[in-house]
């Protein structure tokens, strides 16, 4: 492979001529911009290089992996025992809800976006995304939401100790950290039951939303746009394809959230009527608006990670995706069906017979194109020269474990047997298999396949495997006894269970079992801090790869490409290495036109921070604390000068002159 | 942006031809009486003692009319390219079917109004 | 924002402009923002026909009024884009006022009507067609006024000289489908929560 590789131009900055050359220009405000800082911090505090942005993403989205693992581990030693009295229920509360929100929303997600950030536009042969200040203003975003969903801890510490008492809308709550469930549902929020944790929970999920939608919207517009010459939609990476149907069902249900949210936060701070039963509100409603959202959701999580898998598949088999446009298509039509199946969530709720049996028809027809892309999968590997090399054990793990989560999720489908499984462990282990077993192998999977590229060190050792060993082991061991559990009766969301129903030995395992997957996830992070202080040079293309981000540097300079790549065929890279003659990557001449860089700018960052003040003022004015008002009132003045500003100052750029060595 | 001081004064030369965008304000004249005329007999009909359902289908036929002509006219949909429809189209089926089933679950046949204490 | 037209990295798919598609996807998620708002209302208004009687309170006169300017200022607003297209900033400057003249007195009319609903003790509060009304009519009204503060900001840009006509017949164009969508959608609200009310056996 290495004999092709010195065809591609590889672009070569020269770093000690950069700085003496390149200055910093004033904008339209006349304030000078952040560009070509010295100061590191300031360089990537103001970045709005996506590849920069992406690793922000994928380091605080790790940490929160951590975070909700540990969140979890408290769960399971809870459980480890009959009676156990290790945490109080209302502890218990907070830390399922805050494990399902932060896994979701603050570590699943933020990962995908991660991949999404560093790999999109090198795969669609771009510069940069579209909107290179609004991707800065989503990460920024996405952390103010973070804060925010988290500050209720801090609180809470307070309120153990006895320096902090909740008064106003409500005094006498204790719960200062959400414990409503990830799902929040409705009237357990209310301000009857549940204090200001569910305003956190609340004000930080409106702003991930916030966060969400901008960076989808920006997603759309640069895979449509932004694509280089010849690359065509049916020659785009799977990877940048599901990114695509992910960012469009970010776009169309997040706003079902946002509105449920708003509706929740006028019944707890203006007493309105919306889920409040006394006043005639169905709380039902709730369910329906959550779901509208919640269910595409699930597929928000998912196809990024199926992506993923079609990328290591082909590569590690020496062979084209079997089927390109059928996996294509299948997720478009996992995306479309997505938004019709809903109801599947609330089959106990009593909706009828027609509509029961019309949901369940749905939600058994999503099978099909899953079922269509895991042979696919499978056709992918048949016949190919098969290369066990870390990314490909992930995904194999990955296509075995989804299929069972998505096994009992068929079973599900039934509304009889939903109706005896609904609450209890049988679902948590449906669905941990499809997130752990599914969504987090294929993360890892990806963590392992791109790595190399984005710090240019190749991996040493086989921690790998061990990793592999134990992560899946430990998930099986687990989330397997899981459902056994939930067909002897095990309710969720308990803090602890009696004796004699037969449940003891299966938490027992289900206990060890998490600590083995901690374990593994634990050497995880190991073997990446190994990899990026130790690794090997990684050069371009270390797995022998087919799409066209292996075409450039490992890492990619700041302009990802020197010329502007013109793009002959599907799997561009391959074909350039190992098609015939009039299927090589052409280049662009730029005639020294040189590559134009957008400028860095402080003003996504400002107008994110506001979002902190907004939403914990809003939050802590329903636990009484004074002046909490003016705080979110700041907020919201911070964010609107940040956007003001942010408009008048000009986008600017500067120009760049890789040199071919 | 560094092209401003390339050219400092708004020019319309490089923005089609001036033809088209007169043709297109007396489409926009048109489309404005329609509406107005249109609002008023909206306003009119409701008092009209007609069979109920057939005012309103009228009603509901009119804001489709008005709705579509807002978007295809004012909004440039027919002058742009079909990828614009289609953003904002599978917005408005999925928000459309959404409200349709959301209709339908929550109507009054199927909510248990027994369960509900007060009201 | 955007870099696109003039600049070495602008590639040759590019279809649409990317400022116009991301408000066309934005409306588009706009669509179900006001999809689902508007739902919540006519839900709870067909769970409980006999809890409140909006026939009493609604002034379809005046209610007819503001539809009817709110559709004036789309025109003017068409205008305006199509005279920042052909360069004209007098003409643009001209019919950007009166958007904002007409959006600024639809305002006034929802601002008067709120205060008449609330001084006739239909509040938030009230029951479950108070919360769903004024929140719904609220977050209309608050995109209005978004796009009354949009414009003003534009109309002051056009007196600093910095417009040129590519690039701001874009942003002008962008605003205008804004506001063309805060239009149809009170063209929906205008007939699901008002007019059908006055139908009588409805």
């Amino acid at each position: 492979m290495s004999h092709t590789e010195t065809e591609i131009p590889t672009p070569k900055t020269n770093p000690t001529q950069e700085p003496e050359v390149l200055k910093a220009e004033r904008s339209n405000l006349g304030m000078l911009r952040p560009d070509h800082n010295k100061s590191v911090i300031i360089d990537w505090l103001t970045t709005v290089d996506h590849k920069k942005i992406g690793i922000m993403y994928g380091a605080i989205a790790l940490f929160f992996l951590l975070v909700g693992g540990l969140e979890a581990l408290i769960i399971r030693t809870q459980l480890a025992v009959p009676e156990n009295d290790l945490i109080s229920a209302q502890r218990y509360n907070q830390l399922f809800t805050m494990h399902g929100t932060t896994m979701i929303f603050l570590a699943v997600m933020p990962l995908n976006a991660a991949f999404f950030n560093f790999l999109v536009p090198l795969q669609i042969g771009a510069r940069d995304v579209a909107f290179p200040r609004i991707n800065s203003l989503s990460l920024w975003t996405f952390v103010a939401g973070a804060i925010v969903i988290n500050f209720g801890w801090l609180l809470q510490a307070l309120e153990v100790m006895g320096l902090f008492e909740a008064k106003g809308a409500t005094a006498g709550m204790t719960d200062l950290v959400p414990a409503g469930g990830w799902f929040g549902y409705a009237p357990l929020t209310s301000t009857d039951f549940s204090g200001a944790g569910t305003d956190f929970w609340i004000m930080g999920l409106q702003i991930l939303g916030i966060a969400s939608l901008s960076a989808s919207m920006n997603f759309i517009v640069t895979i449509i746009n932004m694509r280089a010459p010849g690359m065509k939609m049916m020659r785009l990476p799977v990877f940048t394809w599901m990114t695509l149907v992910t960012s469009l069902l970010i776009v169309f249900a997040f706003p079902a959230i946002t509105v449920a949210l708003g509706q929740l936060m006028f019944d707890r701070v203006w007493n309105t009527n919306f889920f409040n039963v006394a006043g005639g509100g169905q709380p039902i409603l709730w369910q329906h608006l959550f779901w509208i959202f919640g269910h595409p959701e699930v597929y928000i999580l998912v196809l990024p990670a199926m992506g993923m898998i079609s990328e290591v598949l082909p590569t590690f088999s020496k062979k084209p995706l079997f089927g390109y446009s059928i996996v294509v298509f299948s997720g478009a039509v996992i995306g479309f069906l997505g938004f019709a199946v809903w109801s599947h969530h609330m089959f106990t709720t009593g909706l009828g017979k027609v509509a029961t049996a019309a949901f369940s028809l749905l939600t058994m027809a999503i099978a099909v194109p899953t079922g269509v892309k895991i042979f696919n999968w499978v056709g992918t590997l048949w016949g190919g020269r098969v290369r066990f090399s870390a990314p490909m054990i992930f995904a194999l793990g990955f296509v075995w474990m989804f299929m069972m989560g998505g096994f009992s999720g068929i079973m599900h489908a039934a509304a009889p047997a939903d109706a005896q499984q609904q609450d209890s462990y049988f679902v948590i282990a449906h669905f941990h298999y499809v997130i752990m077993g599914g969504i987090f192998l294929a993360l890892v999977s990806g963590i392992y396949y791109w790595m190399p590229k984005v710090f240019g060190k190749m991996w040493v050792g086989n921690l790998s495997t061990w990793v592999a060993v134990l992560v899946v082991v430990g998930l099986n061991v687990t989330f397997f006894p899981m459902h056994f559990l939930g067909l002897l009766g095990m309710p969720r969301r308990t803090h602890t269970y009696l004796e004699g129903f037969g449940w003891e030995t299966y938490n027992m395992v289900c206990t060890i079992g998490a600590y083995v997957l901690a374990v593994g996830i634990l050497l995880l992070l190991v073997d990446m801090v190994r990899c990026i202080r130790k690794g090997t040079p990684a050069g371009n293309d270390p797995w022998n790869a087919r799409t066209l981000e292996w075409s450039t540097t490992s890492p990619p300079q700041a302009y990802n490409f020197a010329k502007t790549p013109v793009i002959p065929a599907r799997d561009a890279l391959w074909e350039h290495k190992y098609g015939p003659e009039n299927r090589r990557i052409t280049y662009e001449e730029d005639h020294g036109h040189g590559v134009h860089m957008p400028s860095q700018s402080w003003m996504p960052l400002i107008a994110s921070i506001g979002f902190i003040p907004l939403g914990l003022g809003m939050s802590m004015m329903q636990a009484g604390v004074p002046f909490m008002g003016y705080v979110a009132i700041f907020g919201l003045v911070v964010v609107c000068v940040g956007l003001a500003l942010w408009a008048l100052e000009g986008p600017g750029g500067y120009h760049l002159h890789p040199e071919e060595g | 942006m560094a092209h401003i001081e390339e050219n400092p004064l708004p020019v319309a030369a490089d923005t089609g031809p001036l033809n088209s965008e007169t043709a297109k304000y007396h489409t926009f004249v048109n489309l404005a009486l329609a509406l107005a005329a249109i609002t008023g007999v909206e306003l009119v009909l409701v008092y009209i003692p007609f069979h109920p359902v057939f005012i309103l289908s009228v009603l509901l036929a009119l804001s489709l009319f008005k709705f579509i002509a807002v978007i295809a006219w004012f909004m440039h949909l027919i002058y742009d390219k079909l990828l614009l429809t289609l953003a904002f189209g599978t917005g408005m089926a999925i928000a459309t079917g959404t409200f349709v089933a959301l209709g339908f679950l929550m109507s009054p046949s199927n909510v248990d109004f027994e369960a509900i204490t007060q009201f | 924002m955007s870099n696109t037209a003039d600049h070495a990295d602008s590639h040759s798919s590019l279809v649409v402009d990317n400022k116009k598609l991301l408000m066309w996807l934005f409306l588009g998620s706009d669509c179900m923002f006001f999809g689902t708002l508007i739902s919540t209302h006519l839900i709870y208004r067909k769970l409980y026909p006999d809890s409140f009687e909006p026939t009493t309170l609604f002034s379809l006169e005046l209610t007819s009024f503001s539809t009817f300017i709110l559709l004036m200022s789309s025109f003017l607003m068409a205008l305006a884009v199509s005279a920042m297209h052909k360069g004209q900033l007098k003409s643009f400057r001209r019919n950007t006022l009166g958007v904002i003249f007409f959006g600024l007195i639809f305002l006034g009319c929802q601002v008067y009507e709120f205060a008449h609903f609330v001084h006739e003790d239909l509040t938030l509060q009230t029951n479950t067609f108070g919360s769903t009304f004024y929140m719904m009519t609220g977050t209309h009204g608050v995109h209005v006024a978004i796009g009354i503060f949009w414009l003003i900001c534009m109309y002051f840009y056009s007196h600093t000289g910095k417009m040129d006509a590519h690039e701001s017949a874009v942003d002008v164009e962008v605003a205008g489908l804004y506001w063309h969508f805060v239009d149809i959608v009170w063209i929906v609200i205008f007939t699901a929560v008002y007019l059908v009310e006055f139908i009588p056996e409805i």
